[in-house]
């Protein structure tokens, strides 16, 4: 029931709204305008937005701008070379400022006579966009990490068994005392050899698990999450809008290196988004808020791209991001062998990637992290011609002696795979 | 007593130092020698006193400037395209690119498939997986680009656009659209093209038939207005 009374309440809203715009327009032109604001979105909306400049001018206030002549407007939207020819001064002039996109497109032909007074009626009635609904802010809290509150209750446990036994100590003298044995004053704790083998024991085995770790740690750069030159997220890019890895990373199926985009790149889409808009907001890894929007300024100056004016991408600088994953020089990876050939997904060893607003480095990029992988990866065998020279294999797998082929069966652990 | 405290305290404060797991730096590594190349990496810094970008410079440095060298074409790439991009605010050479025939005119099964996964990766994400315009960079006017991409199959000029015209917007950039010559090779680009067409191809070969009731639906329509 509370579901339908939703939808009776939505549908009510809905046509409150309606009509006050029926009302609001307040003309004849209502309903032609609501004909001409979804041919609007339909036919102009590739060049031209309502509040903002984009190959072509922002038409609000346009028919204003034409001083609401809709003779004149519609032959302009109909045929504009013609009003050129004509030599109408606002139209010329309009030529020369938008003179970077070419001309507008013709209409005649693709717009009917009245498809175009439709447009027209929504372009004078139109005043500003509906308000902004406010939509329920994500609960952005971040999980609590136990590890602090765990640490201080094992230590204020340690303190208080040390403090309980001081005092056990003492009240044994006291008894003793009373029932007029002779002991020995007690030793204080820092002399007493019991509590000194104690600590050297827990010193020796805390102090040879952390240089052992520490060794092996050495040149593992696991969790590496260096400050960028722009606060770039992932997140917002690949999760959100579901840009593709490889539309920025190009060079992942085609060899060694996923590559990083040139600033071309992001100017394919940044030319037109000028700003953050999105709804998830955006943290530094220490919880920092980052305004979006002056992130994208960032880059338009190292694109050297001043908004409205036309973009030369050979005046761009490029952006020295930091490199997170690195190998050293005596390994030998290749992504485009693992994503082409092995059809390994990008967040195997990238982690969730879709989700990181800043990207750390998930794997630990270790060789016994690769041999585990390569030990226990199945090859798609069968499908792949590429493995139709190990003959042996291929006849185990029709006899059903084998199930299926590792990366190690065909030499993935070699030496000399990797290293050479 | 007192030395108890400073020694709670000072465990506390380690503690809490080390509970902030961000890493910002890089670390340490063994071997240097072993780790970082001698030779020159992607991405790694050129030394200016030994290299220069200046193919005009002509002291005893060594040119080199990431790019093929002029004139040369790689294996398996298409010939250059011939008509350059226009200067601002003219439309000749785009006009004039309308010539240039496609030189695949015929995609195997594999290539094809290639086409598909290199249009949803580099074209989808505005015009849509269906070709329709509607991307996720759109939504319908909800994503965050703010004009509506080309409905490639039913806008009325881009769905008839000869093949050397869309080989030149998508190598120039055209409008609000970039240039993707850095992320398609030339090949490539052509593939892309020729998948759209074909698409496009089909599309109306689809709608041959629908088409007839469609209009004629169309004109009782316009006729009752």
């Amino acid at each position: 029931m509370t579901h339908n009374r939703k939808i009776a309440s939505k549908l009510t809203f809905g046509s409150i709204c309606f009509i006050s715009l029926l009302f609001f327009g307040g003309n004849l032109y209502a309903q032609n305008a609501t004909n001409g604001e979804a041919l609007f979105k339909a036919n102009c909306t590739s060049c031209h937005s309502m509040e903002t400049q984009l190959t072509g001018p922002a038409l609000k206030g346009a028919y204003d701008r034409w001083k609401k002549d809709n003779k004149m407007l519609h032959s302009w939207i109909k045929n504009n070379q013609k009003v050129l020819a004509s030599g109408n001064v606002y139209a010329v002039s309009l030529q020369h400022q938008f003179s970077s996109a070419g001309g507008m497109t013709v209409f005649d032909g693709i717009l009917s006579e009245a498809q175009i007074d439709d447009i027209i009626a929504y372009l004078a009635i139109y005043k500003g966009p509906p308000p902004a609904v406010p939509g329920l802010t994500p609960n952005g809290e971040p999980e609590g990490d136990n590890t602090l509150l765990y640490g201080i209750l094992t230590l204020v446990l340690a303190v208080v068994a040390f403090v309980l036994l001081q005092v056990n100590a003492n009240l044994k003298k006291l008894a003793d005392d009373k029932d007029g044995m002779h002991t020995e004053e007690p030793v204080s704790f820092w002399r007493n050899k019991a509590y000194i083998a104690f600590i050297l024991v827990v010193v020796f085995l805390v102090g040879g698990y952390m240089t052992v770790e520490g060794a092996i740690g050495l040149g593992r750069e696991e969790k590496f999450q260096p400050k960028q030159p722009i606060f770039y997220s992932h997140k917002v890019h690949a999760g959100v809008n579901q840009i593709n890895c490889m539309y920025c990373h190009v060079g992942t199926y085609q060899g060694k290196q996923a590559t990083i985009p040139s600033v071309n790149i992001c100017m394919n889409c940044h030319m037109a988004i000028k700003e953050y808009k999105g709804t998830a907001k955006l943290y530094t890894a220490e919880g920092e808020e980052i305004n979006g929007t002056a992130e994208i300024q960032k880059l338009y100056k190292y694109a050297n791209y001043t908004p409205g004016q036309p973009w030369d991408a050979k005046t761009a600088q490029p952006i020295e991001w930091t490199r997170i994953h690195n190998l050293p020089d005596h390994v030998y990876f290749n992504h485009s062998q693992h994503v082409v050939a092995g059809k390994v997904q990008c967040q195997t060893c990238h982690g969730e990637i879709t989700k990181m607003d800043e990207v750390y480095q998930f794997a630990p990029l270790s060789m016994g992290w690769c041999i585990n992988c390569h030990r226990t990866t199945k090859v798609n065998f069968k499908d792949n011609g590429f493995y139709s020279i190990y003959e042996r294999y291929q006849k185990d797998m029709d006899n059903h002696k084998m199930d299926s082929v590792t990366v190690e069966n065909i030499g993935g652990t070699d030496c000399q795979k990797c290293h050479y | 007593m007192k030395k108890l405290l400073v020694f709670t305290f000072l465990s506390a404060g380690v503690a809490l130092v080390s509970c902030n797991d961000v890493r910002r730096e890089q670390g340490r590594i063994y071997m240097p020698d072993m780790a970082y190349s001698r030779a020159f990496e992607t991405y790694a810094e050129r030394d200016s006193a030994k290299f220069t970008t200046d193919a005009g410079d002509i002291s005893d440095k060594i040119f080199y400037n990431n790019q093929p060298v002029e004139g040369t074409i790689a294996r398996g790439e298409e010939m250059p395209f011939p008509v350059a991009k226009d200067k601002v605010g003219d439309t000749a050479n785009y006009a004039a690119s309308k010539l240039v025939p496609n030189p695949i005119t015929m995609l195997n099964t594999t290539d094809s498939t290639e086409a598909a996964r290199l249009y949803l990766v580099n074209c989808g994400i505005c015009h849509g997986p269906d070709m329709d315009g509607n991307g996720p960079l759109w939504k319908d006017g909800n994503g965050p680009f703010p004009s509506k991409p080309k409905d490639l199959l039913g806008d009325p000029i881009v769905s008839v656009m000869p093949e050397g015209q869309i080989f030149y917007s998508v190598t120039y950039g055209k409008n609000l659209m970039g240039s993707y010559a850095s992320q398609l090779s030339r090949h490539q680009r052509w593939m892309v093209v020729h998948y759209i067409k074909t698409m496009q191809l089909a599309k109306k070969a689809s709608a041959a038939t629908p088409a007839k009731s469609d209009s004629t639906a169309a004109k009782g329509g316009a006729v009752k207005k």
